[in-house]
């Protein structure tokens, strides 16, 4: 039997012997993956939107109101387009959209602390170099003939991640700061499109002497980096578009506003994920004013982008989450403000493969403690997955290495499976 | 090695004590041991062995390793046409004695200590400074290792050793699982809650063993200069309860399976300096001091093999065990006796980096090529029979664009000149010496080296895997830095390639400059075959030709 619970280390599934089959290509891992999975889902086109409210969103100023209770705090909750299913005051544009989505509402981390929470509620897994959501889609959704990278986060802070862990770089997040496209695009000054194809060529050229007689894994990793630069200039235009005036007005100017609308029109363009970072979420005092705000922005926004996709024909194909790295303390601070919460939150999810309109488990009447179907990142990583139709229970199978792709002791909330 | 090779090396072993006429020099040279223990003249390794790498390939690779940069083209000539038959062994001992080699040991062990972490408590100027200067000194790891884990933090002449400690912060969750990542090649972090599952010699009390040194001290920050360093207290001990069996254990600091190491029994909670609001704490038995001597004791082997695993890999570009730090019964050395060769000769030699080096850079081990012949097969497992493709580190690969570029030559003039003018007296004597060029070079240009860190680095465990990324590649295809570096200016390489008058002899001052060897025949027709459609020898059309050379396979690998 295994033992083994919470910590899910890569090495807990490498032997010997799988080290050394992968040491030959230890370096260019992943470039064609499991031929199983890449088959089944091959062609469909899948997509990821995600919306990461950076710090902790209150899950009692959004999705699980207590109005009146002890911690509810000063806002109403109100009623959405799904009957009787009620949220906070501070969405009445998302309310409106609410058939299109569901809520999880009894959520346990079990950690409070910020990076924790992100990298668990990212991989499914408490600790190891395991891959996001976002690199697993690029790898299993992104169609060959991708003309954009398949992991494109768009934050207006923040380092980059290190998110495909052994997928490689190719599934990377490609991170753009805000609308700004991602830095070199341009073709150098004073070299027209022929003389930037004929140095590219003459790369080319200088590479086919070196490759005989070496091993491929490492030069081919270097190859698909320029590969996908190229599709990137390629695409210049779609980075660099202003956003019609019409849309703006509707999103919102803000940088959320413009974010938002730069990744419809990368989904719209075959993008595999896009990640929007809204940040500022961490309430540790003046909680409600800061709520306020940011979901000020945020609900006009989103509830925009979730029609639009809607409108377009885009959502059955397009699995949304809407999440944070932990929700906040019912227990209001001196300073009014909540603390950082993993006990007991929630998130918002809809689109592909899931059922919409549905609320998943409760908290009980005060919102300290999760009440019914307690469930984790580890559930909500396989539900994500097998939303977009990947076998979550399936193996990542990387040069010889067999690697459970979700936690084997998680799994996925089927209730919400469409 | 298997069993059956035994007798086969028992009778090399007697060849070469039967070789030397002196009574006296029967010990075999420690890079030959290597090459025996490797395979070297077994018929079944030889067949999937490479040949030994030309002098070219092999002048570039041991520069990168050591130096941590390319040749010049006129290092590449004068290697090439130096005729002694102890050539590569003078390079060798050349190279470890310059300060660009204390320079790449710091990236090195700057690297595998701090993992690119931002800077917490510690600039990270000057704990690299006292690294470097270190290596300089060719100090022992023994020693480096005991200074890093032993100092508090309080003495400004020490301080900088301190930030192994104080930038992660005394936590135990980075500070212990550390200790046993890069000091002892096992990663113990699945044993803090319980027994590793899957590893079975990884066992929670190896964990908080470790932890059990530093469990009783704390950051302290003093009020007045408001810099952070290590207080103690004389009290607190460590138990553990798993997770899982719900056994309970306790533990005094050990190094792994080594005993415990009990507190004295006189010891009772006495202090030299008692806590109280704004004091550090110091107690009159340290369980923090006891580290750095457990650590770096005769009989903590696993010391020993992790730092011999670690120059192995940096030299040959894969560790005998792989990761590095993932030691345990089910992922053995491949190559156990001669780890535990290596392992002998740094304590026999005192721990003497330098040392293993030289011998692991004159193995023909490491002078393979890293191509294999039409006749040869590849091998199932590696088996250090081929050179492996080592990625260049983003300090690599900054400094030997640099170098290729002729921006490196062309700054140390200007460099100089400065100097000569800056101090009449003494200047132009100063401008000789190996350190100051090297330091000199360093201030001027390392902001590009940061741009390459920032672009082509990552923070947190590294690997030895590859990994390219679009922006990486956008960064070298359109990026304004690289670019200005093919810009003719004085006489850097595109101005150099400008004055030449055919084609041929741009293929190799192309070739030299970048690839650090000659061209082939058909290498030098193609370049002269691009030249001849790109309007001859118009200065974009050179740029570009270095640009491509630049951003090829070859030039991205040390091969």
């Amino acid at each position: 039997m295994r033992r083994n619970q919470g910590c899910n280390h890569l090495d807990h599934h490498l032997a010997r012997r799988q080290f050394l089959a992968g040491a030959a290509g230890a370096m260019g891992l992943g470039l064609l993956g499991s031929p199983a999975t890449a088959e089944k889902i091959k062609g469909q086109h899948k997509r990821v939107l995600q919306i990461y409210l950076q710090g902790g969103v209150s899950q009692l100023e959004s999705w699980d109101p207590k109005p009146g209770t002890e911690h509810g705090g000063p806002f109403r909750a109100i009623p959405t387009s799904v009957p009787g299913m009620h949220i906070s005051e501070l969405l009445p544009y998302t309310a409106k959209q609410m058939h299109l989505l569901s809520i999880v509402r009894s959520i346990n981390l079990k950690t409070n602390d910020h990076r924790q929470g992100r990298l668990f509620m990212e991989k499914g897994r408490r600790a190891g170099e395991y891959p996001y959501v976002g690199s697993i889609a690029s790898k299993y959704l992104a169609p060959a003939n991708s003309e954009l990278p398949g992991y494109i986060h768009i934050s207006t802070r923040g380092l980059t991640d290190s998110t495909s862990a052994f997928l490689g770089a190719q599934h990377g997040q490609l991170k753009f700061e805000g609308v700004k496209p991602p830095k070199n695009l341009a073709v150098p000054k004073g070299l027209d499109e022929t003389a930037d194809a004929r140095r590219v060529q003459l790369r080319e050229q200088f590479n086919q002497q070196f490759r005989v007689g070496r091993p491929k894994s490492l030069t081919e990793s270097f190859d698909a980096s320029f590969q996908q630069a190229a599709k990137l200039m390629g695409r210049k235009e779609l980075f660099e578009k202003a956003p019609d005036p019409k849309d703006l007005e509707r999103y919102g100017k803000h940088d959320f506003g413009r974010n938002c609308l730069l990744a419809r029109a990368l989904l719209e363009n075959n993008a595999t994920c896009v990640k929007v970072t809204h940040h500022g979420y961490d309430s540790h005092a003046e909680n409600f004013n800061f709520h306020l705000e940011q979901l000020g922005e945020f609900d006009k926004t989103f509830a925009m982008l979730v029609d639009d996709l809607h409108q377009r024909g885009l959502l059955e194909s397009t699995l949304v989450m809407v999440y944070s790295e932990f929700g906040r303390t019912p227990k209001i601070n001196v300073r009014y403000g909540r603390d950082h919460w993993g006990t007991a939150w929630s998130i918002a999810l809809g689109g592909c493969g899931i059922q919409p309109g549905a609320i998943i488990g409760t908290t009980n009447e005060k919102g300290t403690a999760v009440a019914d179907r307690e469930v984790d990142a580890g559930h909500l990583f396989h539900t994500y997955l097998q939303a977009l139709g990947i076998d979550s229970t399936n193996d990542h199978d990387i040069a010889g290495r067999s690697i459970p792709i979700g936690d084997p002791t998680a799994q996925p909330i089927k209730e919400l499976l469409s | 090695m298997s069993l059956r090779s035994i007798p086969y090396l028992v009778a090399c072993l007697a060849l070469f004590v039967a070789l030397p006429a002196t009574a006296f020099s029967v010990e075999i040279p420690l890079h030959q041991q290597i090459d025996l223990l490797i395979g070297v003249g077994k018929a079944k390794f030889e067949k999937t062995a490479s040949a030994p790498s030309d002098d070219a390939t092999f002048l570039r690779r041991v520069t990168l390793d050591l130096t941590g940069t390319i040749p010049t083209s006129n290092e590449v000539r004068a290697f090439l046409g130096e005729k002694s038959t102890d050539k590569r062994t003078q390079l060798i001992d050349r190279l470890l004695v310059s300060p660009e080699h204390a320079r790449r040991m710091q990236y090195v062990f700057d690297t595998m200590l701090m993992e690119r972490r931002p800077d917490k408590h510690v600039p990270a100027v000057e704990w690299r400074n006292y690294l470097r200067t270190s290596f300089l000194n060719n100090k022992p790891w023994d020693v480096l290792v005991r200074e890093i884990l032993s100092v508090d933090g309080t003495d400004k002449k020490t301080r900088p050793a301190v930030k192994f400690l104080l930038d992660r912060e005394l936590k135990s969750e980075l500070v212990t699982r550390d200790l046993g990542r890069l000091f002892l090649g096992r990663d113990l972090e699945c044993a803090q809650c319980h027994d590793h599952p899957n590893v079975n010699d990884y066992l929670q009390r190896h964990y908080h063993g470790l932890n059990a040194f530093l469990n009783r001290t704390y950051l302290y920050k003093d009020p007045k200069t408001k810099k952070t360093s290590i207080g103690e207290k004389a009290e607190g001990l460590v138990s553990f309860t798993s997770v899982f069996t719900k056994e309970e254990g306790k533990t005094a600091p050990r190094m792994l399976d080594l005993p415990e190491i009990v507190d004295p029994a006189d010891a009772k909670a006495d202090y030299k300096v008692k806590p109280a609001k704004n004091v550090r704490s110091v107690p009159v038995y340290s369980r923090r001091l006891q580290l750095a001597n457990a650590m770096t004791h005769p009989t903590n082997i696993a010391f020993r093999q992790n730092i011999a695993n670690r120059l192995w890999a940096m030299m040959m570009g894969r560790g005998f065990v792989e990761p590095l730090d993932m030691w345990h019964a089910d992922n053995p050395p491949s190559h156990p006796k001669l780890l535990d060769l290596l392992t002998n000769e740094l304590q026999k030699n005192g721990y003497n980096m330098r040392l293993i080096l030289r011998e692991l850079a004159l193995s023909k081990t490491y002078q393979r090529s890293s191509q294999i012949s039409a006749e040869s097969e590849i091998a199932k497992e590696i088996n250090f029979g081929v050179g492996q493709l080592k990625p260049l580190s983003p300090e690599q690969l900054a400094w030997s664009m640099m170098q290729a570029t002729g921006l490196t030559a062309k700054t140390l003039k200007s460099l100089k000149t400065k100097q000569i003018k800056a101090d009449p007296k003494n200047g132009a004597k100063k401008i000789e010496e190996p350190l100051w060029q090297e330091e000199a070079l360093h201030g001027a240009l390392n902001k590009n080296v940061t741009a390459f860190i920032t672009t082509f680095g990552f923070v947190g465990a590294q690997s030895s895997r590859f990994d390219a990324s679009a922006d990486q590649a956008l960064f070298l295809r359109n990026g304004p830095l690289v670019q200005s570096w093919l810009v003719p200016a004085g006489d850097n390489l595109t101005a150099r390639l400008k004055k030449l008058k055919t084609s041929s002899e741009i293929a190799e001052e192309l070739y030299l400059s970048v690839f650090s060897r000659l061209p082939e025949k058909t290498e030098a027709e193609n370049v002269v075959a691009y030249l001849n459609d790109n309007q001859k020898k118009s200065q974009q059309a050179l740029q570009q030709l270095v640009w491509a050379a630049l951003s090829s396979d070859e030039f991205r690998f040390n091969h």
